[in-house]
């Protein structure tokens, strides 16, 4: 029974190929393997949500996700949150409410919000609400995340 | 930092292979795995082969054969929840998976591996450390059970928020090994023991769930727990309220199996689930208040249905 896999995805949309150990968590193969430290190291048991990165456009816990499998996939972490070198909207918006204290939990948060953006461009209140809720935000109480998140949900309304 | 035990890992791309797989001792069925990894950095298990269902597409996905529903068990709780079939004739398994843990969990998590999740308990889902600080207990590494140092056997709870709703909804678990397929009522699953407390046998993987016609009247779920998202329940609670005025209450996260009783008339369901319960010391919270929190929480089931 093989201990080591040959794992081939896709991180950033840059196409990676690596021998890695059976038990190799997705976050400690994108943190210690491919030197991406944005996604944090928090709970390490899928409490926390400071290492969300996107699978497939699915947000996960990379702490619990067996990098092994993620084979053939295409994950986004925070550095790949954009095309270039600039600020994604909801990064823009945290900034300007200061949505971000320690800004430990600030990586995952941007991964889960981006996630719930895409799928839907204009959540509800209760959408935004329950989505946040896969993320622990020990600092901020919340209310400047969530007034940067529908400020991005929902341009031009009172916030 | 909590690493990984050292493990192998398979990912069949057919049934047959993952059956001889299973039939390996040692071996785990990884299916979501937000339950199972925590609790291998945790050192609860001691398994060495590691069997992804990822390949095996047959094992994803809703389908209706017949009016009733089966779920592959690889299916994720997010698509469980978002499929309008069951939203429109099943929706208290709906509402059940999105009182699951969080919307990412749900994402990961599917419904198969919600219906075998591990027995929860307060002394043993916890990290090897701190269990070894009061010698294990019966469930893990110890020769006591904290919860009960008197008692018979292990009284981890049952946590699985789907199971409920499943059960009133008459489910099926369609099971395969290398001896063939094997069907069982989710209802003659579970067992007394928090450590024995699945039925199937050790070789035997869950393919699918099988929902029949939902029965008239209507069903729902409820889940109290301290915080709206991230936390297991402190009990877990469906209602049947059926035309002929007569009830059915399945209440759960109190011992290994979760608890069914039925009542002539449905007003005298809330007393009789407060009757047949008994809540351990398996939880952070008091006993005497989650028995009197059965009797109130079947009510809102009650008042909702």
């Amino acid at each position: 029974m093989p201990t080591e896999i040959t794992l081939r995805l896709q991180i950033n949309g840059e196409q990676v190929r690596r021998i890695i150990p059976a038990n190799r968590s997705l976050l400690d193969f994108i943190r210690e393997d491919l030197r991406l430290t944005g996604s944090k190291h928090g709970c390490d048991v899928g409490d926390c949500g400071a290492c969300t990165v996107l699978v497939d456009g699915a947000p996960q816990l990379a702490c619990i996700t067996l990098a092994a499998e993620c084979e053939g996939a295409a994950i986004r972490t925070i550095e790949g949150v954009t095309d270039g070198g600039g600020l994604h909207p909801i990064q823009e918006a945290l900034h300007r409410h200061v949505g971000a204290q320690c800004g430990y939990c600030t990586p995952g948060i941007v991964m889960a919000m981006t996630s719930l953006l895409e799928a839907d461009p204009h959540p509800s209140d209760s959408a935004i609400n329950e989505a946040l809720g896969s993320n622990i935000c020990r600092c901020t109480g919340y209310t400047k995340i969530l007034a940067a998140v529908r400020e991005v949900a929902r341009p031009g309304s009172p916030s | 930092m909590l690493p990984f035990p050292k493990f192998s890992y398979e990912a069949p791309g057919t049934l047959d292979e993952l059956f001889t797989l299973a039939s390996v001792s040692g071996s785990r069925i990884v299916a979501g795995g937000t339950d199972l990894l925590p609790s291998l950095k945790h050192r609860l298990f001691q398994d060495t082969l590691l069997i992804s269902l990822r390949r095996l597409r047959e094992l994803r996905g809703v389908t209706i054969e017949g009016g009733a529903l089966v779920i592959g068990a690889n299916t994720t709780l997010r698509d469980v929840a978002r499929d309008d079939r069951v939203a429109a004739g099943w929706p208290a398994l709906r509402d059940a998976c999105r009182t699951i843990a969080t919307s990412t969990i749900q994402a990961m998590g599917t419904l198969g591996g919600n219906v075998m999740l591990d027995t929860r308990c307060l002394y043993y889902n916890q990290p090897d450390g701190w269990r070894a600080s009061i010698g294990g207990c019966l469930k893990a590494d110890g020769s006591v059970c904290h919860v009960a140092p008197n008692g018979a056997g292990c009284y981890a709870a049952h946590s699985a928020d789907t199971v409920p709703a499943l059960w009133l909804y008459g489910a099926i678990l369609r099971f395969g090994s290398e001896r063939g397929i094997r069907e069982v009522a989710l209802a003659d699953l579970y067992g007394t023991d928090g450590r024995t407390w699945l039925g199937n046998a050790r070789d035997e993987v869950l393919l699918a769930i099988v929902v029949p016609k939902a029965p008239a009247g209507s069903v729902v779920h409820r889940k109290l727990r301290a915080r709206g998202a991230i936390d297991y329940g402190m009990l877990l609670t469906a209602v049947h309220r059926r035309p002929d005025g007569s009830g059915a209450a399945v209440v759960s996260a109190l011992g290994p199996r979760p608890v069914f009783v039925e009542a002539e008339r449905v007003e005298d369901l809330a007393a009789a689930a407060h009757k047949a319960a008994t809540p351990m010391r398996t939880h952070a919270y008091g006993v005497g208040w989650r028995k009197h929190m059965v009797r109130v929480e079947v009510e809102r089931a009650l008042a909702g249905s």
